[in-house]
């Protein structure tokens, strides 16, 4: 077998010069906050990397994160990473199916041990050992414990993967967790979102294959490059909050002229993404931009926080009716105390009489 | 798995609500039929009626005897500054308006944030006064109980929280906002059984006051 | 009939700001020759913003188009050493785009690399011209 090539060499065989990778470097450098000096060196370093192993779990999932990352997919800059990685498993995008497809897997786990990279998108149904999903005969517990045994890394995509996502709402029926709750001698970096920007998801790995390391990590094993800071910083709405312009319906005069969608439930204040910055499909518009609030997706339980319509100073529970409850045993107890007053005065009229 | 911020805004805020109204509405309906001495004196003639007696009193309490002016001129008008602001801070910070629209339905408009800044800066400041104050005086140092230092942490903890969280100083803005909120929760709790009660007491205190003052005939 | 598409979204005076970062980086270039880039798409800018930007600075004597895994377009603004870089990707949206302070911007130098490979792609075609000439 021939010594197997950089990403360098395999790409100027296809006729692509270096300026593409400083190109790259320089897309995925912006979309990660770090310096142009990063770029280079990335580019240099890209260059001279192997091309990386991937194997693609998915469990509970909707194949949204997988859309997300094939929209990286344009024929042009951002499909470089397709050549940066060789993704050997993955149930959508694989040619073969069946026996063949795992047996797929099986070859890319022998042979890349130790070395290979685990992408899982979905969560992990826990109850009844797992019954709620198989692949192969095999339940999605197995599937993980066996193909994360032997990995350099396990990349979480989507909320689902990382934190349990939908599956998990309340009452959540299977038991879903996310990965790290189940994989805990591995690195594992999570890349949440429903689904995630596909910047998140390619320069995470582009990172790992150009550095050789894992790129820092929040403490919610996020990567700070894209989940450092939170929507509302760096939304481009957010003079109108500043100023105390709000769109008080989605279709009065405060949401025509584009002013703060804070008080119609925006979860920008609390959510940790790049969507303010990077954008969707290529840089065109994210959710606020498009006139919705942010829904904060790329939280922990963000389903379950008391609605996406709510604004983020409203309590979470109702409290009306536990209010109307005191009200009535504070009106009951100051009755008794006041009918305590009445009989010791009685008591003490009596007494002083007698 | 929920984190601070929906502890707060969860389990904290309901309970802390449930205490507040509970202790507030106790308080008040025991006081309100509670046993009382009938006041067996004749009304004086010229007294005014009751309430008109009671309401001008509060409004009268107000501002200070002239001949008192200028020795409580500090804490007329510090406690005007820091009652004023904290109002201004409550009512009309859109965050606020919005949580008491939430709780009440009730909504009308929100002041720009750097107005908001500017008033909680000079609260903060006057606040910090009338602790001073009350430490540097004698006769207020000793009249003051422990309520009192209680009191005075428990509401400005949250103007200070809260210009911590506005402005992102310090730690992550969910965990600013948690504790936030959680200083409100203890506020709430503190409210109905410390000094705080005069926010609804003192209508009462000065109204009884001047109806009895009335009553007797006292000019005021 | 897009009602948000089509709201002017205001300046929101980060050009003042941007624009002094960028002068005090030129500065520091002109005398001691360490370059700098300030990543625009980093920003919280608008797309009047982006324009009022460009207008400020203007365009000088360079203008480079590439043709690298998509288009770049890349000027000298008015200003000596303040360059303009901009990157598209698929669909000819802006995949990235950068202030550089530097006398020319890395990505027009061609890598050793690439030269080595057109140096034997080069000499290879004219063994052949010659082979079959």
């Amino acid at each position: 077998m021939a010594e197997p090539k950089t990403l360098g060499q395999m790409l100027e065989a296809r006729g692509i010069s270096r300026r593409a990778f400083l190109k790259y470097t320089s897309y995925l450098a912006s979309s990660m906050a770090l310096t142009p000096l990063a770029a280079k060196a990335m580019a240099e370093n890209l260059a001279s990397a192997r091309r990386q192993s991937v194997i693609w779990l998915s469990f509970q999932e909707c194949t949204g994160c997988t859309e997300s990352f094939t929209r990286s997919f344009a024929p042009t800059l951002e499909e470089l990473i397709f050549d940066f990685i060789s993704l050997d498993y993955h149930h959508t995008l694989q040619a073969a199916s069946g026996e063949a497809a795992e047996e797929a897997r099986h070859i890319a786990m022998r042979e890349n041990k130790g070395k290979y990279v685990v992408v899982v998108d979905g969560s992990i149904p826990t109850k009844l050992d797992g019954a709620y999903s198989t692949i192969a005969g095999i339940s999605n517990l197995q599937m993980l414990e066996e193909t994360v045994k032997d990995a350099a890394a396990v990349i979480a995509v989507g909320t689902c993967a990382a934190f349990g996502g939908i599956p998990a709402a309340a009452p959540n029926p299977t038991g879903a967790v996310g990965v790290d709750q189940l994989v805990t001698d591995k690195a594992i970096i999570n890349i949440p979102g429903c689904p995630p920007i596909p910047e998140a998801m390619t320069g995470t790995i582009s990172y790992i294959l150009s550095f050789g390391k894992l790129p820092k990590l929040d403490h919610l094993k996020r990567p700070i490059a894209y989940f450092g800071n939170n929507i509302h910083d760096r939304c481009y709405r957010r003079p109108f909050y500043e100023r105390g312009l709000f769109a008080k319906s989605f279709d009065d005069e405060g949401a025509r002229k584009g002013w703060c969608l804070y008080e119609v439930g925006c979860k920008g204040p609390t959510t940790y993404n790049a969507c303010a910055t990077l954008k969707w499909n290529g840089g065109v518009s994210f959710p606020i931009q498009s006139g919705h609030g942010c829904l904060g997706c790329s939280e922990p339980n963000f389903w379950d926080k008391g609605g996406f319509y709510n604004p983020l100073p409203a309590p979470i529970r109702d409290v009306g009716k536990v209010a109307a409850g005191a009200a009535a045993a504070g009106a009951a107890a100051g009755l008794i105390s006041a009918a305590a007053g009445h009989a010791r005065k009685k008591n003490a009229m009596k007494e002083g009489k007698s | 798995m929920t984190d601070l911020l929906d502890f707060a805004r969860g389990p904290a805020l309901q309970f802390s609500l449930a205490v507040f109204v509970f202790g507030v509405v106790w308080r008040l309906v025991s006081l309100l039929f509670m046993p009382r001495l009938k006041d067996k004196s004749a009304i004086r003639s010229g007294a005014k009626p009751t309430m008109i007696a009671a309401v001008a009193e509060f409004f009268r309490r107000m501002l200070p005897k002239p001949e008192f002016a200028k020795r409580t001129r500090f804490t007329t008008i510090n406690g005007w500054v820091f009652h004023l602001g904290l109002a201004i801070i409550v009512l009309t910070f859109a965050p606020h308006v919005l949580f008491i629209k939430s709780l009440t339905g009730l909504t009308w408009p929100a002041l720009p944030n750097i107005v908001i800044f500017a008033v909680g800066g000079v609260t903060v400041v006057s606040l910090i006064l009338a602790l001073a104050h009350r430490l540097s005086s004698p006769v207020l140092k000793l009249i003051s109980t422990m309520d009192d230092y209680v009191t005075w942490v428990v509401t400005i903890t949250p103007v200070l929280t809260g210009l911590a969280a506005a402005s992102h100083v310090g730690l992550r803005y969910e965990t600013l906002l948690a504790i936030h909120i959680l200083s409100i929760c203890v506020f709430f709790v503190w409210f109905p059984f410390g000094k705080l009660m005069h926010g609804f007491l003192v209508f009462l205190t000065r109204g009884e006051m001047g109806a009895q003052l009335n009553r007797r005939g006292i000019k005021l | 009939m897009n009602l948000i598409d089509n709201t002017p979204i205001a300046l929101t005076g980060i050009n003042d700001s941007l624009l002094s970062e960028i002068a005090e980086r030129l500065s520091e270039f002109a005398q001691t020759g360490q370059s700098a880039s300030i990543d625009l798409r980093s920003l919280p800018m608008s797309d009047a913003d982006r324009q009022d930007l460009e207008t400020r600075l203007g365009h000088g004597e360079v203008e480079v188009k590439l043709d690298v895994a998509g288009l770049s377009e890349i000027w000298e603004t008015s200003f000596a050493g303040v360059w303009w870089v901009r990157h598209f990707g698929g669909d000819n949206h802006i995949t990235a785009e950068e202030i550089n302070i530097i006398s020319v911007p890395d990505i027009l130098h061609a890598h050793q690399n690439d030269a080595r490979a057109a140096a034997s792609r080069l000499s290879k075609i004219i063994k052949e011209e010659r082979h079959h000439g």
